[in-house]
């Protein structure tokens, strides 16, 4: 009989320690915040048809359709098109940006439901020629998302330094909601929580109503004819929008590789050459009402603020952002990556810092002149990440 | 219902006024967000407004007489409509009327660039 309980406390000790895997939720939920990841993963993992809802502007057919590797919440091969128009000699007391909201922004849908394309004979949503840029957009990974959404926005604002006071040449600054609120999700830092970030990309990616959201997208602006979306609005319920962002938000953030002594000596040169200063390597959570994500160390790698990142990447304006400003990107599961940067112009990690500008230059200059053997180790620890 | 949901609809309920238009009734609504377009000599403003990235603008009809206030620490300051510049902040209260979306009460809470406090 002891020997039966020994096999089976080691079977439950061998199953609390494994690995957690890309697409598992975060250690520690109770069995009804498992249950509602489970129910969550369902509507994510949907696809959406014409009658269901889906379009008739869209980017994809359901939440997966980009969210798919290497598990649900990971990354995927779609490029989505953002515009705006920057007017940098805007007069004082008025905006630069112009999101181009009035005129379908700023995310134009790749795709049309047939109802829509014989309505109107186009295949996509047209850019308007008010738009200065046009960015491409990479599906981001939202693994540990839910940990990124439960940092306070008193830590964020203390990483800010606009002004460069302590004159190291790092000046991250936020950006903030129309409303006024501290944004921290999407390349550009725009959206201020989790929930908002996935009610508004069910209408802006897939084209589904919600009660968040229960207005289709305007075709540049002009509303939809009438007869091209047949589901009735709001073509997802509350409820279920709940559990899609429930499951988001349990997601586990992928654990780090074990690291070699090279990679731990990376992890040095990492801080040494100033990579940290905007890849903090980790953020604290503050109070939630899940116990699994309150008060928790996230090696998210990023400030969650914007940073100028020179001419060669700018593209799009957006909220407070200017065109060369962007969020430091998280580099946890950075391992998992297959291309790097905002469009996945990167292949590698190392193109990728090969291409850092603006406030990253020193950075970026110090990590060429390094001699080869700190920048392997550095590289070996950015793959561990 | 949660508060972000409460938020959100708040923020959305002009889109659904807007499918409300043709209703014999006039739906009292609100929205929150930054101004995009102050037309002093036509009395409208532009209000750009949303949930994550979809994003939506409101066109409010601001006829003389409608209350507007810039709000300082707690109080409520009566200001001209010409005061409101793009990129503040504003709370407007409005109905739908057949010539479209009219404002009862504009209530200016912040800049974007400032941040705002208070919650929505």
């Amino acid at each position: 009989m002891t020997r039966w309980w020994i096999a089976l406390m080691a079977i439950c000790v061998a199953a609390a320690c494994r690995r957690l895997q890309p697409g598992d939720p975060v250690r520690g939920l109770s069995a009804a915040e498992r249950a509602q990841f489970d129910s969550g993963r369902a509507v994510f993992d949907s696809v959406f048809t014409p009658e269901k809802g889906l379009g008739p502007l869209f980017n994809a057919n359901g939440c997966k359709e980009c969210h798919e590797d290497p598990a649900a919440g990971g990354t995927g091969d779609e490029v989505e098109r953002h515009a705006t128009a920057f007017h940098a000699n805007a007069p004082p007391g008025s905006r630069m940006c112009d999101e181009l909201a009035a005129q379908g922004g700023f995310v134009f849908q790749n795709h049309v439901t047939p109802l829509l394309h014989a309505a109107l004979g186009i295949d996509s949503e047209p850019i308007p020629s008010a738009a200065t840029a046009v960015g491409r957009r990479t599906t981001p990974e939202i693994f540990g998302f839910g940990l990124l959404d439960a940092v306070p926005d008193s830590e964020i604002l203390a990483y800010a330094d606009p002004d460069d006071r302590d004159h190291d040449g790092i000046s991250g600054r936020p950006n903030r909601f129309f409303d006024g609120r501290l944004g921290r999700f999407g390349r550009k830092a725009l959206v201020p929580t989790l929930r908002e970030f996935n009610d508004g990309a069910f209408s802006a990616e897939i084209g589904i109503t919600t009660p968040a959201v229960p207005t289709e997208e305007t075709v540049a602006g002009t509303p939809i004819p009438p007869g091209t979306d047949p589901a009735p609005d709001p073509e997802l319920s509350d409820h279920q929008a709940e559990l899609a962002t429930t499951f988001v938000r349990l997601l586990a953030p992928p654990e780090p590789l074990q690291m070699s002594r090279e990679a731990r000596q990376g992890r040095d040169v990492f801080i040494r050459v100033g990579c940290a200063r905007c890849h903090r390597p980790v953020l604290t959570t503050g109070d939630s009402p899940i116990e699994a994500l309150r008060y928790k160390k996230v090696a998210a790698y990023t400030d969650l603020l914007l940073h100028d990142m020179g001419p060669n990447l700018g593209d799009i304006c957006l909220a407070l952002a200017t065109p060369t400003e962007f969020r430091t990107e998280p580099l946890m599961g950075l391992h998992l990556k297959k291309q790097f940067l905002h469009d996945g112009r990167a292949s590698t990690a190392e193109q990728a810092v090969e291409m850092h500008g603006g406030e990253a230059t020193k950075a970026r200059d110090l990590f060429r002149a390094l001699p080869a053997g700190d920048r392997a180790a550095l590289l070996a620890f950015l793959k561990t990440l | 219902m949660d508060r972000v949901t409460l938020l959100s609809l708040a923020a959305f309920i002009a889109p659904v006024a807007l499918a409300a238009q043709a209703r014999p009734t006039v739906p009292h609504d609100s929205v929150r967000g930054a101004i995009r377009v102050v037309d002093v000599r036509a009395r409208t403003l532009e209000v750009t407004t949303g949930v994550g990235f979809a994003l939506r603008v409101v066109r409010l009809q601001v006829p003389a007489g409608v209350p507007i206030t810039n709000q300082q620490r707690g109080q409520h300051e009566p200001i001209r409509l010409a005061e409101l510049k793009p990129g503040d902040v504003v709370r407007a209260s409005f109905g739908a009327r057949p010539t479209g979306f009219v404002a009862y009460t504009i209530e200016r809470v912040g800049r974007m660039d400032a941040g705002v406090h208070s919650t929505p």
